[in-house]
């Protein structure tokens, strides 16, 4: 008997269990866009660096019952640097995968830290892109937007975006350097001289570069000034040139920003900051086009990492670099 | 006579029983496992630069009977900022451990690397010969 009731009371919870594990959720469709909807992503990655812009896909959207866009305008915490704009086409994605766009407004208006977009169209739904340069005044600082649409039934919808860190790095791409020539390097100012200019401000010349076909080891190098004369064969310094500046060379470190938007790699404040730079040498030589070398000055002012863009064997190079103040 | 053996049995039981508790140490200070292997030597060399990338100009001579390793590194080569590599039979491990960057840059002085096998009884200590392309 006392099997029995056990057996039963058993069944029972099993069946009930099974009754629990396949309630299903009745699906529910989501209510329709009854009012004035906004949303927006910050496309761009990596850190935010001045004078790079920072770019945004702001959607809005109205049911067409209740009227269309009137204006979208954008506020930065920061006023924006030159070239700051909102788009005033909205982008569509057709079959084949390529962002098409429509003209949807008039040019974009920018006014002290507002940039606004006026629609010309009569349209109830649009995506437009922000570009917003990051000014000098932002180094270092935090950045947020404010992003807000106008629709005709006087309504208006925002959404805050951020706030964003702006790095204390400084980038300078494509600098074109040359055995003998424009081969004095300033990571001061992030610059390239030649030998008379080089002369003329000897105190910010931290490397030189210099190609040498043999040995066959050596080729493209970046070398401090004050290095040892065998890293600098045939080279006649300015006068003055005295600095010896560390360098720790790195091989598939190739930073998204130095490298034209190829690749998938960002060198951060936080890489510059931590770097181990202790017991490097005054000297690179070997460099190869894609490779890289960490950089401290001789008065530890500054750290900058110097990626090689390309190499050419007639004794020139194009490299680029981010620059960080410690 | 009896009792005398019995007493004599239950020494000799609990003696047994007591040795065949005793557990062998299989592993050592490090942790690693010691086998009963007794090969001990260095079967491949590597030296990489700051960038992980190899500075040597040719192959590295590796003598098992003197016990040397001879590597000729690439003009320029910063041996402040070395990464060695040793590769070692089955089993072995090296003494001192290269626990990253390493100096390498006294020539005059060699660094010495020993080698011990897996039953950690056997060391061979081998000479880091280095020189210039």
């Amino acid at each position: 008997m006392r099997n029995k009731n056990i057996q039963f009371s058993f069944l029972v919870i099993m069946m009930l269990a099974s009754m629990v594990a396949c309630k299903k959720e009745e699906y529910t469709i989501p209510d329709p866009v009854s009012q004035l909807t906004n949303d927006c992503i910050k496309r761009t990655i990596g850190p935010s660096i001045v004078s790079l812009p920072l770019e945004f896909a702001y959607a809005m959207a109205i049911p067409k019952s209740s009227g269309k866009l009137v204006s979208a305008q954008v506020e930065a915490s920061i006023a924006g640097a030159s070239g700051t704009y909102l788009e005033n086409r909205s982008f569509y994605t057709n079959s084949s995968g390529v962002d098409v766009p429509v003209l949807v407004g008039s040019p974009s208006l920018t006014v002290d830290k507002s940039t606004k977009v006026t629609y010309s169209i009569d349209t109830n739904a649009a995506t437009l892109r922000y570009y917003y340069v990051i000014p000098e005044e932002a180094r270092g600082q935090s950045v947020s937007f404010t992003f807000s649409v106008t629709s005709s039934d006087g309504k208006t919808a925002s959404y805050k975006m951020g706030p964003y860190t702006i790095s204390k790095m400084s980038i300078k791409r494509n600098l074109a350097v040359s055995n003998g020539v424009n081969a004095y390097i300033s990571i001061e100012d992030m610059a390239v001289y030649n030998a008379a200019a080089a002369a003329a401000a000897p105190g910010k010349i931290d490397l030189v570069y210099l190609f040498r076909a043999v040995p066959t080891t050596f080729t493209h190098a970046l070398v401090s000034p004050a290095a040892d004369a065998a890293y600098l064969p045939g080279v006649t310094l300015p006068s003055g040139l005295n600095r010896s500046t560390k360098l720790r060379k790195v091989f598939n470190l190739q930073d998204r920003n130095l490298a034209n938007l190829q690749f998938g790699i960002y060198v951060d404040d936080v890489d510059l900051r931590d770097v181990d730079m202790v017991d490097m040498p005054n000297f690179a030589i070997g460099l190869r086009a894609e490779a890289g070398v960490w950089v401290e000055t001789a008065d530890k002012k500054y750290r900058a990492y110097i990626f090689v863009n390309s190499i050419n064997a007639a004794g020139t190079a194009v490299i680029s670099m981010l620059r960080y103040t410690l | 006579m009896a009792k005398y053996f019995k007493i004599t049995l239950s020494i000799l039981m609990i003696s047994a029983i007591i040795i065949s508790c005793k557990k062998d140490s299989v592993v050592d200070e490090d942790g690693l496992l010691i086998t009963f292997r007794q090969e001990c030597f260095v079967s491949n060399f590597e030296l990489l630069g700051a960038d992980f990338v190899s500075v040597r100009s040719k192959t590295a001579v590796i003598d098992t009977v003197a016990q040397t390793i001879d590597v000729e590194v690439l003009f320029g080569t910063d041996l402040k900022n070395v990464y060695p590599q040793f590769s070692l039979a089955t089993d072995c491990k090296l003494d001192p451990k290269i626990s990253g960057r390493t100096d390498l840059s006294n020539l005059a002085s060699p660094k010495v690397y020993t080698v011990v096998s897996g039953n950690r009884k056997i060391r061979k200590a081998y000479k880091l010969n280095i020189k210039f392309q």
